[in-house]
């Protein structure tokens, strides 16, 4: 009796176990809240750039993924949003993804801002966003020409 | 009591072998099986577990505002903070479509997922450590999240957000609180922005 009664605990136990191991992850109340790494981020992944015409800006931008090797998925002018893609090097098996925003800023000024993310997790190097600045202040220089 | 405790003493050993067993076999339990079956939308539909006007009161918010325009910019640019990538924006109908990966459930064991495709019907995920379509349990971890934004009277607009997590529509308010707390602070800058702006620009005679 007293052996059926420790293998029933012993069972009870177990399920008890096992019904937790496959219960389903409950959404955290942080699914929709902002980190403060993300905070830190979003200083890396703005700048500012002279520029008076948001549609230049855009194209600006567009040439700018294209001289990167982005192959650019959205473009929405009115909302000044573009997002794009690539196969990453060494092997292009990995993925890279972007979406860069154009804001009017102040008069004069666009306010700039790219979110990269490699294999779906967000590139949080900013040293990455500052090359991309780069390639970009280039690229608004040639096509404001 | 010295012949409960001999019984007992035998049953451990078994107990706890039966107790590990189970606990990988639920570590490991195949993605269908932690999943009920949906076999049409109507289940679906009834899935949803709290009120749908309790739901919706705590996915809607109403902002003092016709600028249509702005409050997307602001939706993309809190979406932006929230390291969501956008796939769907649409200005007349004021929708704004997102998704982020979340791996809570499996963390890394090198099945590293590099691409989703989502579409209507199929989600195709990509790894190249795993050469098949799936593995699904990441199904699980990605997050979605709609904005609508719809004008309310002549002088409010309504944004409505839902979201979706381990293939459930998130019913929880908290995440909704939080989500609506980013958005409203990042409309205060983009009000205090434009306002500088104006305050900037040289008077015209």
């Amino acid at each position: 009796m007293e052996h059926k009664q420790a293998v029933w605990i012993a069972l009870l136990f177990t399920g008890g176990l096992f019904l937790q191991a496959c219960a389903p992850p409950q959404p955290g109340p942080n699914l929709l809240a902002p980190t403060a790494a993300q905070m830190k981020l979003r200083s890396y992944q703005s700048r500012s750039f002279e520029a008076t015409d948001p549609s230049q800006a855009m194209r600006g931008v567009v040439a700018a993924l294209q001289d990167l090797g982005f192959i650019i998925e959205r473009a929405n002018e009115p909302m000044g949003l573009v997002t794009a893609a690539r196969f990453a090097e060494p092997n292009y098996t990995d993925v890279m993804g972007i979406t860069v925003t154009v804001r009017s800023q102040t008069e004069g000024h666009m306010m700039i801002r790219a979110n990269a993310i490699y294999n779906n997790k967000p590139i949080e190097d900013p040293k990455v966003y500052q090359n991309f600045f780069a390639t970009l202040e280039r690229s608004l220089f040639i096509t404001k020409e | 009591m010295h012949c409960h405790l001999k019984h007992l003493a035998k049953a451990r050993p078994i107990g706890c072998l039966l107790a590990v067993g189970l606990l990988l076999q639920g570590c490991l339990t195949p993605y269908e099986s932690r999943h009920e079956n949906q076999w049409d939308a109507r289940e679906q539909i009834g899935m949803s577990e709290a009120s749908q006007v309790k739901l919706r009161a705590a996915q809607s918010r109403v902002f003092d505002m016709t600028d249509r325009q702005t409050i997307l910019k602001t939706i993309v640019s809190t979406m932006q903070d929230l390291n969501f990538q956008l796939d769907v924006l649409d200005e007349e109908l004021g929708i704004v479509s997102g998704k982020y990966f979340a791996p809570l459930e499996r963390p890394e064991y090198g099945y590293d997922p590099l691409y989703h495709l989502y579409d209507d019907q199929n989600l195709l995920i990509f790894s190249k450590t795993y050469l098949s379509w799936g593995p699904f349990w990441h199904r699980n971890d990605l997050v979605r999240l709609t904005v609508t934004v719809r004008p309310r009277n002549e002088k409010q607009l309504v944004v409505r957000a839902s979201a979706q997590f381990y293939l459930r529509a998130v019913e929880d308010p908290e995440p909704y609180q939080k989500f609506f707390r980013s958005l409203e602070q990042a409309l205060f800058l983009e009000t205090k922005l434009a306002q500088d702006s104006q305050a900037v620009q040289p008077i015209t005679p």
